[in-house]
């Protein structure tokens, strides 16, 4: 995972419902229409097996953008 | 003789070291019973132990997806009169990102493990005639959850287990049967609650009659089922979820 642009592919290709470019670092993941708890768990595995980094639904409440859930993955990549 | 009582029996315990397991360790060996309790943290057993009435308890710390340690186990306990399966783990997978690992890492604990202590007991000829056999499994193997592919199936396998172990033992008046727990109160409860929020817990909440379980409420039915009282009850599934799948 090299910048955030690299980070948002990732996340767009596994939410088949998003059309390619509706992420931003700045989106706001309550603001999208498909948004649900099916999400968090995707985010949850999809961090889990692509980066090896836990995180928990609890972590998920606690942000809200695409560049903080980003942040909260390259700082725990680095423990 | 008290049906209800466990006096004169040794009952070892998986997954005594927290929630559900460790409360049953406590309800058994206050209803007489000698307990062997094991789990991987050996601290929280000896907190657990410390708690029950004086007796022959011992704790045998081990990690069930160990063959050496299952085959320790069996070796060092001597003959018992019923197994609590309690050890497991929840992990939610969304079906995409299922690959062997997965299977692996929630197979070998959820299933493997009591499967492979159980027919070794057995094989030993460690389990007296007459003893008893619970499987901790979940509502989720006939309600599954989103993410739940991995654990709802580990918890279906079990039941089939315990429903041919039934049959096979029946002639020893071996009795085995599962408990089907919707949520209940324990650490892993709250394992849950930080994957999927306080919110979507609580709402899931409502939606039970009774309310969530307390560990407490599980271990007094698995004691029953430890118990003479039960001893026509064989192959069957108990469910215990606060009147959630009785309907609307
Ligand atoms: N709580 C619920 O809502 C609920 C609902 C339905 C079914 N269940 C089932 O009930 C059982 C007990 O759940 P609980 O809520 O009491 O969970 P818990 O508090 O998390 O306890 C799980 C136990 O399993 C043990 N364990 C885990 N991995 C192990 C390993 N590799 N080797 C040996 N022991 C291991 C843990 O001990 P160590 O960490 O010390 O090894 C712990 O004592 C589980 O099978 C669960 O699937 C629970």
């Amino acid at each position: 995972m090299n910048n955030i642009g690299e980070f948002i592919s990732t996340l767009e290709t596994e939410f088949d419902e998003l059309a390619p470019g509706t992420l931003k670092p700045e989106t706001k993941f309550n603001d999208l229409d498909e948004w649900s708890s099916m999400y968090s768990l995707i985010i949850i595995a999809l961090i889990d097996t692509e980066y090896e980094v836990t995180i928990s639904g609890e972590d998920l409440m606690s942000i809200s953008k695409v560049e903080e859930l980003y942040e909260m993955v390259k700082l725990r990549m680095k423990q | 003789m008290n049906p209800f009582s466990l006096e004169n029996k040794t009952i070892l315990v998986t997954g005594a070291s927290s929630g559900i397991g460790a409360k049953t360790a406590e309800v058994v060996a206050n209803l007489g019973a000698t307990v062997i309790l094991t789990a991987r943290n050996e601290e929280r057993l000896l907190d657990v132990l410390k708690k029950l009435p004086k007796g022959e308890h011992q704790i045998i710390q081990a990690d069930l997806t160990d063959d050496e340690a299952i085959n320790e186990i069996v070796k060092q306990v001597p003959n018992i009169d019923g197994i609590v399966h309690s050890s497991g783990i929840v992990k939610h997978y969304p079906v995409k990102f299922i690959s062997k690992k997965q299977i692996k890492e929630i197979y070998e604990i959820n299933y493997e493990a009591p499967v492979v202590l159980t027919s070794s007991l057995l094989k030993s000829k460690k389990v007296n005639k007459g003893a008893s056999i619970v499987f901790m499994s979940s509502i989720a193997c006939n309600f599954p959850n989103k993410g739940g592919a991995l654990y709802s199936g580990t918890k279906a396998a079990i039941n089939s287990f315990s429903k041919t172990l039934a049959l096979e033992h029946a002639p020893q008046k071996i009795r085995s049967n599962v408990i089907l727990a919707a949520m209940v109160k324990t650490p892993l409860f709250d394992e849950a609650e930080k994957t999927v929020s306080k919110e979507l817990m609580n709402k899931h909440g409502k939606q039970y009659p009774l309310g969530f379980g307390e560990p407490e409420d599980v271990a007094n039915t698995i004691a029953f089922l430890l118990s003479l009282a039960s001893k026509w009850i064989t192959g069957t599934e108990i469910v215990m979820d606060g009147g959630l799948s009785a309907g609307m």
